[in-house]
């Protein structure tokens, strides 16, 4: 199951496929990333760190996050729990946003020549 | 021009230089000198007396408080382009880093400062809001650090996963904004701030822009928006509210009074609120400094269209200072509404004739690029621009009077 890929820690995040993030290993990650808690492997093992966070993912967190919170709140509507859930709501609908964003903004060309200003088709002429 | 300088271990931390004073004092130059070196090598200097000049200070920190999270908002991609040039998470580090640098500024997110992450708030029962869960000392400590020319470790909390990452290295540019949610809480940190700014966005207003935000994702529902406002706001209004009293400027938005009921959150009501007797800091004005207007530009030499625009300029007391409000209701359709408009404002602190306007065209993708949250937004940007040249000024002058006495 965990197979091991050649995929590097840098790997740009312009490569927001959804393979890597699956075949990534658990045991790559724990070695290479030690200070992450063990919390995160023992929920679900599919989670490991991505090196890009794809907004699918992020959805379906989110999704899961707006669930959690109605059942929270639907024992006590007033309690640390329900309003810590509906914060955590909040903060992972405001990442969605971002990548959404982020995603919207991604023209090849103009990442290529952020990155390389001085190729031939990136030069500009101010006179 | 031979100036020796002598790094002494003792000095390290601010990272001072002694210089001979016969000679000019250099500015800018021998500030860059002294950056980041923790070189021990001693030169034998000549004279007896010698000035002290630190580049400690030369740093101008900025704090703005705003609620929906942190990193590449637009306020922040605005003011650091009126400084020139486009900031960018920094390069090679952590892809999920909520910094981003240019280069003269670098803009940090106090969510970074969380001392309880993701699973730590909920097994607490608190949320992001709460002080409890963020870790003030360090935030004092190392913006203290910043302000003296120090580079910092500062950690880096991870939005994505909710965890906290390994830190990463910043080192003192000449403008640190400090975004998030309590910039202005902690009294320390407070005094490092040379300027502070509060959005402070209205309940209707917030509700609006979350449902346009949020409606488009699968998980979210009407109600499920709705709750998770209803929720924070209790925290919201016990720990973040409460610093508007501290900011320097609070751009407050409203919903519009040109429309009546109005509750699509298009039109907006923006309200700039400048607090008198700040250092450095003058307010701008309408046609009168002191007097209170109200202006409606449309008219015969510029037509809108509908629901036009509406201008208002007077002093206010707020939370028990003095302040002066400047106020705009309404969008802009046109170029020359926006030229119009920027020609009769003064004291905007522009270099140029058409700055505001340019600077907003050149942004015209960002939200609010139309209405008033967009120029205010521009004008503060223009007005910390002014800020930070003055406080470069009466440090430099400072020196060359020590040499004359």
């Amino acid at each position: 199951m965990a197979a091991v890929t050649g995929v590097s820690l840098t790997t740009p995040k312009v490569l927001a496929l959804e393979s890597p993030k699956k075949v990534q290993s658990i045991k790559f990650s724990l070695l290479n990333n030690p200070w992450k808690r063990c919390t995160e492997f023992g929920r679900s093992g599919m989670y490991v760190r991505p090196v890009a966070a794809a907004p699918e993912g992020l959805s379906e967190k989110l999704a899961e996050s707006v669930k959690s919170a109605e059942e929270a709140c639907s024992e006590n509507a007033t309690s640390g729990e329900c309003v810590a859930a509906w914060d955590e709501v909040e903060e992972l609908s405001a990442e969605a946003s971002h990548a959404r964003d982020k995603k919207k903004e991604s023209d090849p060309l103009e990442t290529y020549c952020k990155e390389n200003p001085e190729t031939d088709e990136c030069r500009t002429y101010d006179n | 021009m031979a100036v020796s300088t002598v790094y002494t271990v003792l000095s390290l931390n601010s990272a001072c230089s002694i210089s001979k004073p016969n000679k000019t004092h250099l500015g800018f130059n021998q500030k860059q000198l002294v950056f980041f070196k923790k070189t021990t090598t001693i030169t034998t200097t000549r004279r007896a007396t010698t000035v002290i000049t630190c580049s400690a200070g030369d740093t101008v920190v900025i704090g703005l408080a705003a609620d929906s999270g942190c990193g590449k908002s637009t306020f922040m991609r605005r003011l650091t382009s009126v400084f020139g040039g486009a900031a960018e998470p920094p390069k090679g580090g952590n892809p999920d880093s909520n910094t981003l640098i240019s280069d003269t500024t670098t803009v940090i997110c106090l969510d970074d400062y969380h001392s309880l992450d993701r699973t730590g708030r909920k097994e607490k029962g608190v949320t992001a809001l709460d002080p409890r869960a963020n870790n003030f000392d360090l935030m004092y400590e190392q913006v203290k650090a910043i302000k003296n020319g120090v580079a910092v470790e500062k950690p880096i909390y991870n939005h994505v996963t909710g965890l906290i990452d390994p830190p990463e290295l910043i080192k003192p540019p000449k403008i640190f904004v400090i975004e998030g949610l309590h910039p202005m809480y902690d009294a320390r940190v407070r005094e490092l701030l040379d300027f502070s700014i509060y959005l402070d966005i209205s309940n209707e207003v917030k509700f609006a822009w979350k449902i346009q935000r949020d409606m488009a994702e699968r998980g979210h529902s009407l109600e499920s928006i709705k709750a998770s406002i209803e929720a924070r706001k209790p925290d919201f209004d016990a720990y973040i509210d409460p610093q508007k009293q501290y900011a320097d400027a609070v751009i407050e938005v409203l919903p519009t009074q040109l429309i009546p009921d109005d509750n699509e959150g298009k039109v907006l009501r923006v309200r700039l609120i400048m607090k008198e007797g700040v250092k450095y800091f003058n307010p701008v004005y309408l046609f009168d400094e002191g007097s209170t207007i109200s202006w409606i530009p449309c008219g015969r030499k510029l037509t809108c269209s509908y629901p036009g625009i509406k201008f208002s300029y007077g002093p206010e007391t707020y939370f028990g200072h003095e302040v002066s409000v400047l106020e705009m209701d309404g969008q802009f359709d046109r170029l020359d509404e926006l030229i119009y408009v920027e020609s009769h404002l003064s004291n905007i602190s522009t270099k140029f004739y058409g700055e505001v306007t340019q600077q907003m065209l050149k942004h015209a993708d960002f939200p609010g690029s139309n209405n008033g949250t967009g120029l205010f937004q521009t004008i503060v940007g223009l007005k910390i621009r002014d800020l930070y040249e003055q406080i470069v000024a009466s440090k430099t002058g400072a020196p060359l009077e020590a040499t004359k006495a």
